[in-house]
């Protein structure tokens, strides 16, 4: 405690400022971002103090007909949440039941086999399987499946709940079993709950990942009924050069949901973190 | 009821529902990774233009081709630098945070972390849709830049400055995420050491280099492997920036594989190009461990 109320040396003092300042220049292009979306078109990237606010960048984007399409970018919105959510509660639910075969059922005869696809899968980069994966999933081109099916399945989540059975005691999932609740029973009233807390991990990293996927979203859905928001921006980046407004929008749009999302569980996150450096 | 069946029918009923559970997994691991593996290595062998149904086996030839080809010479080229800016960078960048914000009080260590997290949610899409515009010339940046220190730099012309820019940009993004691992392994430094260390009279910087560094060997492992991964397999910036230019100063190993693969067509070539890309990272992710498990006997605690 004494140590608290020690005095300040001049070290602290820089090294408090040094903290501020880092601060700053992590959350600086988020400001920028923002802030050139809610400024007037004319004064776009040429201020970094909110004056002369305007909702014109906003307004393009969901009324303009300039484009012809007055609801692309609300529908790349939607198709970034269609092909997001459902990806991430297959890799979830995926997860969730490979992880308990591999650690609570005793006499699993398989556990070595999985086991060791999991790992020789993790050996090789995705790039490596991009063209025979595009061949093989290009019947699929422009349709929710083909964005969806092949990410939906993370061999990351399954070692995240991998590792996090291992840690839960096999006593109480015995005891389920010995009260005769059936394995469906168990993974739903023990296996769920007990494992919320790599699930919130598990949830969050998957859905930003898939959130911010560019080339394969890009590859197999390049019509604009099925782009996703974050495609969507890429094939407009170099066509609105001289108002850029709608682009810092659109570009808000497709960050601040992801913040927000992170900042609500951000405490089970760290606590996440602790649990995967054990 | 299952006590009563016999032992061997119980044993057997667990694999059908461990088999059963596992059978998604199952699933996608041969369609989606064994099968296209396999196509992977035949069609590195093929001359084949994706449109075409003509094929020609060419053995080798893909491989050879490759080590004569300019493009992927200079991707091999860059990957390095990448790997070299964007590692030791952010590592730093990692370490500085982390004892920022360790030394942060207690109330608000937390925020604190997360503040300095927040860059790894962004889409690399996003973010370069500001660097773009923010370094462009009208920008009050460059305005301020021309007229008050008379430095004009066309920052995606210049090929210095085109990949100090993308380099920025990913070191801003990752040094945050790599701190939260920092800050997790120095929390877990017991007291205990930390008293002792203070015992002994190793305070400030000669603990840091003599005790919390070497503790956190593994972590910075963990993280290595990670930058490695992410620094060699970069693409969004350049490609969305600078299309791998100035010359071929910015690009990458995945930028040519799609480039080559996507917009010429060229599977064959490509997917010869993607498993030399492969080697090239499992022969870095080796090096990182040895070395590292090499330092950690030697000074690791």
């Amino acid at each position: 405690m004494k140590k608290i109320l020690k005095q300040r040396r001049p070290i602290d003092i820089f090294l408090d400022i040094l903290t501020l300042l880092l601060i700053l220049v992590s959350l600086f292009p988020l400001y920028y971002m923002i802030l050139q979306s809610v400024v007037d078109w004319t004064t776009v990237d040429k201020t970094i103090i909110p004056k002369n606010l305007s909702l014109a960048s906003y307004d393009y984007l969901f009324h303009s007909t300039n484009s012809g399409d007055t609801m692309m970018w609300l529908r790349a919105l939607g198709n970034s949440l269609l092909v997001c959510i459902p990806v991430t509660l297959v890799a979830l639910s995926v997860g969730l039941l490979v992880g308990y075969a591999m650690t609570k059922l005793k006499h699993f005869n398989g556990k070595r086999i999985i086991f060791n696809l999991l790992l020789f899968e993790m050996f090789f980069p995705k790039i490596m399987l991009l063209v025979p994966k595009y061949m093989i999933l290009k019947d699929l081109a422009n349709t929710y499946a083909g964005m969806i099916i092949p990410t939906m399945i993370s061999t990351w989540a399954i070692f995240m709940y991998i590792n996090y059975f291992e840690t839960l005691p096999n006593e109480v999932f015995e005891a389920a079993r010995v009260d005769g609740a059936n394995t469906f029973r168990i993974l739903y009233h023990i296996a769920m709950p007990a494992t919320l807390p790599i699930t919130t991990i598990v949830f969050l990293t998957t859905f930003m990942q898939r959130w911010n996927e560019l080339m394969w979203d890009m590859l197999i859905a390049p019509s604009t009924r099925f782009q996703t928001l974050n495609v969507l921006i890429s094939t407009r980046f170099n066509m609105m050069a001289q108002h850029p407004g709608p682009l810092y929008a659109a570009s808000v749009i497709l960050t601040l949901p992801i913040v927000i999302l992170f900042l609500c569980f951000s405490r089970n996150f760290r606590e996440g973190i602790h649990f995967m450096l054990k | 009821m299952d006590r009563k069946k016999p032992k061997k029918l119980q044993y057997a009923r667990e694999t059908a529902a461990g088999f059963l559970f596992c059978s998604p997994y199952i699933v996608f691991f041969l369609v989606l990774f064994l099968i296209p593996l396999i196509w992977a290595f035949w069609l590195s062998a093929m001359n084949w233009n994706l449109m075409s149904p003509n094929r020609e086996f060419v053995g080798l030839q893909n491989f050879l081709n490759a080590f004569r080809d300019k493009k992927v010479l200079a991707a091999f080229k860059n990957s390095w630098k990448y790997f070299i800016c964007v590692v030791s960078f952010s590592l730093i960048g990692g370490l500085v945070i982390a004892l920022l914000v360790n030394r942060m009080p207690m109330r608000v260590r937390g925020i604190g972390s997360v503040l300095f997290f927040i860059p790894y949610l962004t889409s690399g899409v996003a973010v370069s849709v500001m660097t773009k515009y923010l370094f462009s010339y009208n920008s009050i940046l460059n305005t301020f830049l021309r007229e008050k220190l008379n430095i004009g730099i066309n920052w995606f012309i210049n090929p210095t400055s085109a990949f100090a820019v993308i380099i920025i940009m990913i070191v801003w993004k990752l040094s945050g995420y790599y701190a939260l691992y920092l800050t997790a392994a120095m929390q877990g430094i017991s007291a205990d050491v930390k008293e002792a260390a203070e015992l002994d009279g190793s305070t400030g910087i000669h603990r840091f280099f003599h005790i919390t560094l070497p503790m956190m060997l593994p972590t910075i492992t963990t993280i290595l492997t990670l930058a490695a991964g992410t620094s060699l397999g970069v693409y969004t910036e350049p490609f969305l920036l600078t299309e791998g230019g100035p010359g071929n100063a910015t690009t990458t190993w995945t930028l040519e594989i799609y480039y080559r693969a996507f917009t010429r067509f060229d599977s064959g070539y490509g997917t010869a190009m993607a498993i030399l890309f492969a080697i090239q990272i499992f022969v870095t992710i080796r090096i990182i461990n040895t070395v590292m498990r090499k330092l950690n006997q030697k000074y690791g605690c």
